[in-house]
């Protein structure tokens, strides 16, 4: 036995295994992403700038009740919320402020609306000159939600909102799949 | 006129030879840093030209704008002198590097692809090679910083010791070739590779070649052995002051020492300019062309070697890097100069 690993030092048997090992690396694809160049395909549900959603008519989802605010665990969301003009019992946010610059992007806000008002958007790309441009108001932020989520029909389902609670409902119902698999995505 | 017409060439020699080497030095980072990232799944420089083909020409620029810092209380004189000792004795080592043979004329003047053969070619390379570890004590000294001189001392203690078993290591081969002279020991290697010092028998020096590769890469203070400057653990050793040009020295000349350990090894080990079989012995466009190709083909092999070996290995402990070259490198070395020079001894006075 010990003729054998004096055999193995001698003919440098570990070393030359590493060599292998490095020499097969050499030829093997890289990971590296060529990033401004090349971009990373984001997942499904990947948190990016937080935006206001509307109804399909064009009318603003959020009833200005401040439970993102509430949620927020940096403090970057501020509601003003006011009653609609002639429509008492019915309120909206007046003024709806958002600091990216200090936003965590835990997607809090998104679960505590009560009306699936917010959505992250995929925008993780926001660098810019003057840092007060990341100080986004209502208007900027319904503009976000038009852009990223133009079809106001069908909303992205985040766990705990009522499009997802629908779909666990209607799971439910036919019954869960056993398996999961490729041809079985999850919502 | 013939004395003139000799150095008029001398001169055109000399200034190809350093043209070539520094182009070679700076495109070796490059192709170290190319070949280090693709073994560790990475793509290396990629933004400066095609396939970041310019980097080494933008490092150079950069480091030759940056400010020259010269720490306080560092002694000025030695402080500047030290990276000029380091590079001049790792480039004028190439004076007695024979990249081939022949002699080509051109008006009048001759031109040979090598700057000079003295006859203690092996002997001059070693003796400059020396000296360049005064670059590193010095430069460590005179920079004024602890680090600095506990990286210079390490330094100069690690090349002492493997300097040794290098040396002894072409011992071997010099007591075959019967000369100290680069270019004859080239020339006794002719014809295929079983005829190579490495591998010719009678005396394959095989075991002289591993002890050569493996001092060579501690002589160079690279990785697995790079104590001195150890990246990823220490300041950057002997050079930790150094900034801008003067640090670009350094870092040249220890890319230049790289190739220089290449070439001897080339040269002495692996049949210099020969070509592996005798039917690679193409005599088109000219003999002389293939040679330079060859040989430089096997400093290249060389080269990619030790880029490899830093790919791979992790470095050693002080007391263990102390521990090989004292106690295995140098008995072996010894060991096999006994064993040859006995065995020659025996075959040349009863066969």
């Amino acid at each position: 036995m010990a003729f054998k690993s004096f055999l193995k030092n001698v003919f440098f048997v570990e070393i030359l295994k590493g060599l292998t090992l490095t020499f097969r690396h050499l030829f093997a694809r890289s990971v590296t992403l060529q990033y401004p160049k090349e971009k990373r395909i984001l997942p499904a549900g990947s948190r990016g700038i937080m935006s206001l959603l509307r109804y399909a008519d064009g009318t603003e989802r959020c009833v200005g009740c401040s439970l993102c605010e509430i949620a927020c665990p940096s403090n970057v969301i501020k509601v003003i919320s006011a009653e609609e003009e002639g429509q008492p019992l019915k309120r909206y946010a007046k003024e709806y402020t958002f600091d990216v610059t200090r936003c965590v992007f835990c997607g809090f806000c998104v679960e505590a609306c009560p009306v699936d008002a917010l959505a992250m958007t995929p925008v993780y790309e926001y660098a810019v000159y003057d840092k007060r441009d990341l100080f986004f108001d209502k208007e900027k932020l319904l503009a976000m939600g038009d852009r990223y989520f133009p079809v106001q029909a069908k909303k992205p389902a985040y766990i705990g909102s009522c499009e997802s609670e629908l779909f666990l409902l209607t799971a439910k119902s036919k019954g869960y799949p056993t398996k999961a698999s490729e041809d079985q995505p999850l919502p | 006129m013939e004395l003139a017409m000799q150095t008029l060439s001398a001169v055109i020699m000399i200034g190809l030879v350093m043209a070539t080497v520094l182009l070679h030095v700076a495109y070796l980072t490059y192709f170290e840093r190319k070949i280090l990232g693709h073994m560790q799944d990475r793509l290396g420089p990629m933004e400066v030209g095609y396939h970041g083909l310019l980097q080494p020409i933008a490092d150079g620029l950069k480091l030759f704008f940056k400010e020259d810092i010269i720490p306080t209380g560092a002694n000025k004189i030695i402080f500047s002198l030290a990276p000029v000792l380091s590079l001049v004795t790792a480039l004028i080592a190439f004076a007695v590097i024979p990249f081939g043979t022949g002699e080509v004329s051109f008006f009048g003047l001759k031109f040979k692809p090598y700057i000079t053969d003295i006859n203690i070619g092996i002997l001059y390379i070693l003796a400059i090679s020396s000296i360049g570890a005064y670059g590193v004590l010095l430069g460590g000294w005179a920079s004024n910083s602890k680090y600095s001189l506990l990286g210079g001392l390490r330094s100069a203690a690690q090349m002492i010791s493997y300097e040794l078993a290098l040396g002894l290591s072409l011992v071997g081969v010099l007591l075959l070739a019967g000369s100290l002279s680069v270019l004859k020991i080239g020339e006794a290697q002719a014809g295929g590779f079983w005829n190579w010092y490495a591998f010719s028998l009678p005396f394959p020096q095989i075991v002289a070649f591993v002890i050569y590769i493996i001092a060579a890469v501690a002589e160079t203070n690279r990785l697995p052995f790079d104590l001195p400057e150890a990246e990823s653990e220490l300041v950057a050793g002997f050079f930790t002051e150094y900034s801008g040009m003067r640090f670009a020295f350094y870092f040249l000349a220890e890319y230049a020492n790289m190739i220089v350990v290449s070439c001897i090894g080339a040269v002495v080990f692996f049949g210099a300019w020969h070509a592996p079989f005798p039917f690679l012995e193409f005599s088109w466009p000219s003999v002389g062309i293939w040679h330079i190709f060859w040989f430089v083909g096997k400093v290249y092999f060389f080269l990619f070697f030790f880029i490899w070996i830093r790919g791979t290995l992790p470095r050693l402990r002080y007391d263990q890097l102390m521990k090989l070259g004292w106690k295995i490198m140098l008995p072996l070395a010894l060991a096999n100069i006994l064993i040859t020079a006995s065995l020659a001894y025996i075959v040349n006075a009863y066969m």
